[in-house]
């Protein structure tokens, strides 16, 4: 008797832990749900990455000029209460305007936003990572203010951008030996108040120092690389048919750093065009790169005009 | 009996001829072991002499491979089949059509006729049977109108060999 009452207590222990298990799952789905019809709002192509339990999320952003910016959302149970904290590849984060109705597709606006504001930020650092010698960082790095780099004769140089005036005088310091470093920075002081915000980085830079600046010893090898990955050419083929983009060099690269493929853009574009995974947000197709299958984001470009 | 495609072949286009240049000087450069390039002067249809590799089922045997290029390669695959006859394959048709993937769905223009060969002798070194696929009747029959095996629908089922 004894044994079956103990089971009995057992049998109702088990269906309490049953209950409220139900209600942990129900909540749980009810917040599942919300976050997924969210995320379908935002759109699914333009999500990166999801974990298993829903709490992290990261997006890809485009901005007004193709780059692609990568926005990461954290969530918890109590959210849409509580607003998720953002993060990205931005030198500075954005004040998100949250309030109970407010939805995930509210926070990517916002973000996209404020990297279309910084359109002036990213094009200075292209125009530093691709014209001059930068030895840090190794890859270039959106979020980071910084780029050293080496000018010759042994020394580098450090520029800070302002992230909210970037076309202004950078910050610099010198590094190097000293008798090489003093006529650079007498140089600095007297001639920085001729850098002009319509002149690019490196022009400036001549400007200001009097010589000609060294360029990446990379540069030749990335010159190799200008091969297209799809056609294996460097140019596009001179033909009627392929209107503005007739002779073209390779117009896209893929921004994994381990990557980094040159394609056309118009053979990306065809290549994706002629497979079912593909995915269209108005005139942007969403697909993984034919090489290391990172995702790759190609605006839709008409070649008859 | 080479599988003529019921479809009518449309010559190269520009960026395919061009691209297959490269990869035939490629090629001759640096050939995969085990193959041979067979020199004739079409670029749209090559024909390659594989040779089995040492060690496994079908070392010194040599097949021969017709891979026939679309006209707007590399965005889609090229039609690979062995020419008659055919090795003993669980994945080979007894008319030289291939099951294999990457010749269908998961081709990417990443990928190069030596890419695909050395694909290929690898699915023969990994077998350890020398039989035909279950199927094997019933397909052949279905493709004696000359179908390419570019229309089949495959279901890729075992990716053990």
């Amino acid at each position: 008797m004894m044994a079956k009452r103990g089971l009995l207590r057992a049998g109702i222990a088990t269906e309490c832990a049953g209950q409220i298990r139900c209600r942990e799952l129900a909540n749980s789905s009810s917040f599942c749900r919300k976050l997924y019809s969210e995320i379908e709002e935002v759109g699914w192509e333009h999500l990166v990455r999801l974990d298993d339990n829903l709490t992290f999320l990261s997006f890809r952003v485009l901005d007004a000029s193709g780059r692609v910016h990568v926005m990461e959302v954290q969530v918890d149970k109590t959210y849409p209460q509580c607003p998720p904290s953002i993060s990205g590849d931005v030198p500075y984060i954005p004040k998100i305007e949250w309030s109970a109705t407010s939805r995930l597709k509210d926070a990517v606006i916002q973000f996209k936003k404020h990297v279309d504001t910084l359109e002036d930020f990213w094009s200075t650092l292209d125009d530093i990572d691709n014209s001059l010698w930068v030895v840090n960082p190794n890859f270039p790095c959106r979020a980071m203010c910084h780029r050293l780099v080496n000018i010759g004769n042994d020394c580098i140089v450090l520029f800070s951008i302002n992230a909210r005036s970037p076309k202004t005088v950078p910050e610099c310091r010198f590094m190097g030996p000293d008798s090489s470093i003093s006529p650079l920075r007498k140089a600095w002081s007297r001639n920085c108040k001729k850098w002009m915000q319509e002149k690019s980085f490196r022009d400036n830079l001549v400007c200001v120092f009097g010589f000609e600046l060294p360029k990446s010893p990379d540069t030749e090898k990335d010159e190799q690389q200008l091969e297209c990955g799809i056609c294996y050419a460097q140019h596009l083929p001179i033909e009627d048919e392929l209107g503005t983009k007739s002779g073209c060099p390779t117009d896209y690269q893929c921004d994994n750093a381990n990557c980094r493929r040159a394609f056309h853009g118009l053979c990306l574009m065809d290549w994706l065009r002629s497979i079912t995974t593909t995915r269209q947000s108005f005139d942007v197709l969403f697909g993984s790169c034919p090489y290391c299958s990172e995702p790759v984001a190609v605006k839709i470009t008409n070649t008859r005009s | 009996m080479t599988s003529s495609s019921a479809t009518s072949r449309k010559a190269l286009s520009k960026i395919a001829s061009n691209r297959l240049q490269k990869e035939l000087v490629e090629w001759q450069v640096n050939p995969p072991v085990g193959f041979k390039h067979k020199v004739t002067d079409n670029l749209q249809r090559w024909v390659i002499e594989v040779n089995g590799a040492p060690g496994t089922l079908y070392a010194n045997e040599t097949y021969q491979l017709q891979v026939d290029f679309p006209e707007h390669y590399p965005m889609e695959a090229p039609q690979v089949i062995f020419l008659p006859p055919a090795p003993l394959h669980p994945h080979i048709y007894s008319n030289g059509h291939i099951c294999l993937d990457i010749l269908y769905d998961s081709w990417s223009p990443a990928m190069t006729v030596s890419s695909v060969c050395i694909s290929i002798l690898s699915m023969l070194s990994s077998s350890t049977v020398k039989q035909r696929p279950e199927d094997n009747d019933r397909y052949v029959k279905n493709c004696r109108n000359g179908r390419s095996p570019k229309e089949t629908r495959w279901w890729f089922h075992d990716d053990k060999v």
